[in-house]
């Protein structure tokens, strides 16, 4: 019982206990990047990385919007049914109706948030459950995706739509260029503004939040729309990643989001999360399936790995964050 | 059997030496503490002086580093509550929680069910609680839910359930903090009884009459350490309190006489849920106590007027100018401001920072740009900690890091960055230390004399006696009197005369 | 301030290395794909070069799954795996990537795609999960240089930038389905069509075979395609009502599966209508175990490991520097009890 003067990695315990508890994430994102380096050289190319930075561009939109929707005690599971929702509607735009791309995301994006503002206006104005809430507008808005596509695959040939995802500004492909701004303008938005502070407050303690004059259904609402626009353009870069749209794709990537939300030591209490932390996730679901298929471990393990990693992750994280008292 | 282990025994509970750190914070040290059978055992000091700590480690939820704990003769060791209990010693925490969706009798018979195989027997269990609440003339049936019980009913039952555990300790964090004073006798009498029984009963309060009414001795801590034990015969209140802070408290209520200027705020006839008709006024400078029992409707007034409940009659008026409040944002908007007595649920998000959560009410009248400007919110927040003492290592720090006396200035400071007009106090000091109280109690008075017009409301009647110009008695969601400092002065008016009104009397 | 500084630092870490990492690879990269192009062609007209493809010296064979789950295709990517480590425990090809989980999603085919390249594999067998949405991951490693085999269905460009394809016709299922129900209800009548999910590729022409023989006849009237999502009991709960509404002039429920047909054939029968032929395409082993048992009349069995069997024979010839062919077709087999034994393991 007595233990004070240990030392781990010649770091008072006491400190390095603190410091894993607040970059614990990192700490373990970067172990990750070594061993799969060590694994498998190939990882550590730099084309690999701008892959994976590439790929998990679009998880990220989703994570960050769901991050604000579980940051105020709900969730976003209709994020999924968004992009179809958005593919279906680029295609139908693009390819059968012959709109510009421009009008046509604005418009896919628009509806998008409009989808997200019903979800927050249910869920706040009528204090519905999000997870209710947001699970039956998925299918709604599923059913449209297929109604807007006609139940086909509507394939987009524009060159220039599918730049959206392959074109590079020096070595940088776009979506990586939009997942910085995407996270630069989240960390604003989230740490620097009223609205912020509001999601903050109201995930934390709703009732001291309205006691303290924050509008509920205002911050809920924009949660929702946030979360919707985020997977507005997220659901843009799918569809022009694979230049089709469909109302079937997009299933089950709530999870992922919710993975990376959660070992970015976002609470499902409510009132706790962090930008870089949620980056952070995103980037170590991504390496879990890059590193993994890289090493060359079997699918049918990868799956198990994923699940155990984020247990794990998050279980040193309470760990290291147990507070005394 | 155990009655005969306790004659033998002077002492249930014997604590040797206890000591205890957190990280660097040495939160006990050579701590003493001697309990006997069949007395009320007071604990006083002012919050972090290391009582919940003690408790935590005699109940199990810490282990203290060093030290001995002897329980009815024998040495003592448990890893937490339910080990405790079933050693025999039970804690009443001050903010309680029980499963709201429980009926009494599941509650009382938690994690020790009556079963017939793998089925509860609930039948059987029923009769038991039934029989043991008759016991305790409990006015409910055992089937009703946790939710329809009061706040002291809910305690009764946690009473109840140490009892019937055969539990030969109880221990009882604060309470009657949400106790009015009828309750706070029934509960009284309940401890008398339990004392008669044999059980010891360690009261752990920052009221004082309490402490001087129905405990045998008292242990002081301060800062960790142990100061002493007294008998509460022959010792004097203004001793405990110089024990506890170490120095002499001269008077418990600064009230200070300040210029009364003209009505800032005034409501006719309002009504809503839970009061009717109320009507009154409150001055520049002036503090304005509002007393009666709990449920009375003097919270639900105050919460009807900051806009957190629909009112559905009577109008309000500031500055002589007639105002509409739908919800809070409007009534921070006109310079009304309200202090939530249930500071957990209403006051602090308690993991956000000290800082988000004093600059949260204030952000849409003071952030106009884009951008928060934290520069500016950090000097507020800082000024306005040092100006209400607040004693926390750094505003970045969470809401929960700091005691209760501290959390509160945090809610006081979220509102005063408002500079309100008029300042609601619902329960300011509720649950926090007898330092911290009188820091409060004179900040009060700073509000007062800078112009601010406050309402306070509180179940303790020297508070509100002590500190209020003018006093609104309330009774059945009325207002039954009203009561002027010169009165109390004067002697015409005193502690029976508002009680009287409170129950409905003239 | 000490937690943001070393946040900071830790993305800035990140950036850096990913920079890093960018620069230097990126030459090496760039020269390696223009290599890799004029290798191509080289290989493409004489693959007499031991068929090394991006000319690393090495032989790496990638394999991107349409997932790992469903029935049809555990037994292709099982056959798949003891192939693929048959060649390179006998030194054939030097390394594969192992079974990768597409998932059945063309966002993720694409990604495992990205994995092919970085890992410079010369040969990638994919088994596309969309016709249309995973041809960005066909196109992308046929850019890269990299011999991609299509198996099972094709899309859209594999005619163009794949090596080859390799895989069945499912118009043709979709008319042998048809043709099975014709044949067993000579009397014709009404039957339903239990649909995959909707937009797969497989889903719309084995939709189109169905439609092309029973749209002129007829004794037969379709009361309604029903998406079920390839979901055995959503099949069953459209077999159940379908009795109900349409009670004995119901005589057949096509699926685009055998999954959903075993299932909705246990429901008619369960329910005592062991008369409703159901039928569907795939060939797995539940219902292939029904036919031997006398419960399903028929299954349309799609022989995916000789799909993939076809392609990794097409690998070895380009290794021996032999022509291959642009496509192989696998044929479907209609399964009854005459024939079931061979196909049941």
């Amino acid at each position: 019982m007595a233990k004070k003067e240990e030392k781990v990695l010649g770091m008072d315990r006491e400190k390095f206990r603190m410091f894993m508890g607040k970059y614990g994430i990192g700490v373990i994102l970067l172990i990750m990047m070594v061993f799969i380096s060590i694994m498998e050289p190939a990882f550590r190319s730099g084309s690999n990385m701008v892959n994976v930075a590439t790929q998990v561009s679009i998880n990220a939109m989703i994570a960050y919007g769901m991050c604000l929707a579980i940051t105020t005690e709900g969730i976003d599971l209709s994020v999924g049914a968004q992009l179809a929702l958005v593919s279906c509607i680029l295609g139908q735009l693009i390819s059968n109706k012959g709109w510009g791309i421009i009008p046509a995301i604005v418009v896919a994006i628009l509806v998008s948030t409009a989808w997200g503002t019903i979800n927050g206006f249910l869920i706040s104005k009528f204090n519905m459950f999000p997870f209710v809430v947001t699970l039956s507008t998925q299918l709604i808005i599923r059913g449209l995706a297929q109604v807007v596509s006609g139940g086909q695959a509507i394939p987009i040939t524009d060159t220039t739509f599918k730049q959206i995802y392959s074109a590079k500004l020096g070595p940088i492909p776009f979506p990586i260029l939009v997942l910085i701004l995407a996270t630069v303008l989240m960390y604003l938005v989230l740490h620097w503004t009223k609205f912020g502070r509001y999601v903050f407050a109201v995930g934390d303690n709703m009732q001291a939040a309205i006691a303290s004059g924050v509008s509920i259904i205002k911050t809920k609402t924009a949660t929702y729309a946030i979360s919707g626009f985020l997977a507005g353009i997220a659901g843009v870069i799918f569809t022009a990643k694979t230049a089709s749209a469909q109302s079937n794709i997009g299933v089950g990537y709530e999870t992922d989001a919710v993975a990376a939300c959660v070992l970015g030591g976002t609470s499902f209490a409510g009132g706790v999360t962090t930008v870089p932390g949620v980056l952070m996730g995103i980037f170590i679901i991504g390496f879990i399936y890059n590193g993994m298929n890289l090493i060359g471990i079997d699918s049918y393990y990868q799956s198990m790995t994923k699940g155990a990693v984020i247990i794990g992750a998050v279980l040193l994280d309470m760990v290291m964050n147990k507070k005394n008292g | 059997m155990a009655e005969e282990m306790k004659k033998k025994e002077e002492y249930v509970l014997e604590c040797h030496g206890i000591s205890k750190a957190f990280g660097g914070t040495q939160a006990l040290k050579d701590v003493e503490l001697l309990v006997r059978a069949g007395e009320v055992h007071a604990l006083l000091g002012e919050n972090g002086a290391g009582k919940s700590t003690l408790m935590k480690c005699i109940i199990g939820l810490h282990q203290q580093d060093e030290g001995t704990i002897q329980f009815e003769g024998k040495p003592y060791s448990v890893k937490g509550p339910v080990e405790a209990l079933n050693a025999g010693i039970s804690m009443i925490h001050q903010e309680l929680n029980p499963e709201p969706h429980l009926s009494i009798a599941e509650t009382i018979f938690l994690k020790r069910e009556d079963t017939r195989g793998i089925f509860l027997n609930k039948k059987a269990q029923n009769e038991r609680a039934e029989e043991i609440l008759r016991k305790f003339d409990f006015p409910h049936s055992a089937k009703t839910l946790m939710k329809e019980l009061t706040l002291a009913q809910m305690q009764m039952v946690e009473i109840i359930k140490a009892v019937s555990c055969n539990a030969r300790l109880i221990i009882m964090d604060e309470p009657t903090s949400s106790l009015d004073s009828e309750e706070t006798e029934h509960l009284f009498r309940t401890i008398r009884d339990l004392k008669s029984k044999g059980v010891a009963i360690i009261y752990i309060s920052h009221r004082m009459e309490e402490i001087f009414e129905i405990c045998d001795h008292v242990s002081v801590f301060r800062d960790g350490t142990y100061v002493g034990e007294r008998s509460m015969e022959g010792v004097t209140r203004d001793e405990l309190i110089s024990m506890m802070v170490g120095r002499k408290v001269e008077n418990v209520f600064p009230k200070t006489d300040c210029e009364i200027g003209d009505v800032v705020f005034k409501v006719e006839g309002l009504s809503g849920k839970g009061f009717e008709d109320i009507s009154f006024e409150v001055r520049k400078g002036e503090i304005l106590g509002i007393s009666g029992l709990v449920g009375s409707g003097r919270s639900e007034t105050m919460r009807g007027i900051f806009g957190m409940d629909p009112i559905t009659a009577g109008q309000m008026y500031l500055e002589g100018k007639e105002i509409k409040i739908k919800k809070p944002s409007q009534a921070i908007k006109q310079g009304i401001c309200m202090v939530n007595e249930d500071r957990k649920n209403f006051g602090l998000a308690l993991h956000r920072s000290i800082r988000e959560n004093m600059a949260l009410p204030t952000l849409p009248l003071k952030q106009k740009a884009p951008l928060l400007n934290k520069k500016q919110e950090e000097k507020d927040c800082l000024d306005m900690g040092k100006m209400l003492t607040l004693k926390a290592a750094s505003i970045e720090h969470e809401a929960f890091s700091l005691s209760g006396g501290n959390q509160q200035k945090v809610v006081l400071a979220k509102w005063l960055l408002a500079n309100p007009k008029v300042l609601i106090l619902d329960e300011p000091t509720r649950g926090v230390d007898v330092g911290a109280k009188s820091e409060i109690h004179s900040l009060m008075c700073e509000f007062a004399a800078k112009g601010m017009a406050v309402i306070m409301i509180s179940s303790e009647l020297p508070e509100v006696m002590g500190m209020s110009d003018r006093i609104l008695i309330y009774h059945e969601g009325k207002i039954n009197g009203e009561v002027k400092r010169e009165e109390i002065l004067s002697g015409d008016e005193n502690q029976e005369s508002i009680l009287r009104r409170a129950f409905g009397g003239k | 301030m000490k937690r943001r500084i070393l946040s900071v630092l830790l993305c800035a870490a990140m950036v850096v290395s990913m920079a890093v990492g960018c620069s230097s690879g990126d030459d090496g990269g760039s020269e390696e794909k223009k290599e890799d192009a004029s290798t191509q062609e080289e290989g493409s007209d004489d693959s007499a070069k031991a068929g090394d493809v991006n000319g690393d010296g090495k032989i790496v064979v990638g394999y991107i799954s349409k997932n790992i789950v469903d029935p049809f295709h555990a037994p292709i990517n099982d056959y798949a795996k003891e192939t693929l480590d048959g060649l390179v425990s006998d030194g054939t090809i030097d390394d594969w990537t192992g079974v990768l989980d597409g998932e059945t999603d063309a966002n993720k085919q694409s990604d495992r795609a990205d994995e092919c390249i970085a890992k410079n594999c010369d040969y990638v067998i994919m088994l596309p999960a969309e016709a249309t949405a995973s041809d960005a991951a066909v196109t992308k490693m046929a850019d890269a240089g990299i011999q991609v085999i299509v198996v099972n269905s094709a899309t859209d460009s594999t005619a163009d930038v794949a090596m080859a394809y390799c895989g069945p016709n499912d118009v043709e299922a979709g008319e042998m389905l048809a043709q099975w129900v014709i044949d067993s209800v000579p009397d014709g009548g009404k039957y339903a069509h239990c649909q995959g999910v909707i937009g797969n590729s497989a889903q719309i022409q084995r939709g189109e075979g169905i439609e092309n023989l029973m749209k002129d006849n007829d004794k037969f009237e379709s009361v309604g395609d029903y998406p079920c999502e390839w979901q055995a009991d959503k099949a069953a709960n459209v077999a159940t009502d379908m009795m109900n509404k349409y009670g004995d002039e119901l005589v057949a429920i096509i699926c685009d599966n055998d999954d959903m047909s075993s299932a909705a054939q246990k429901a008619c029968n369960d329910a005592g209508r062991k008369d409703i032929v159901c039928v569907g395409v795939d060939g797995n082993q539940n219902p292939l175990q029904m036919v031997k048992d006398g419960d399903l009349g028929a299954t349309v069995l799609q022989d995916g490991p000789g799909q993939v069997g076809a392609a990794i024979d097409l690998i070895k010839k380009a290794l021996n520097g032999e022509s291959t062919e642009k496509e192989v077709m696998v044929p479907f087999v209609l399964v009854t009890k005459d024939n079931v034994d061979e196909y049941l393991k």
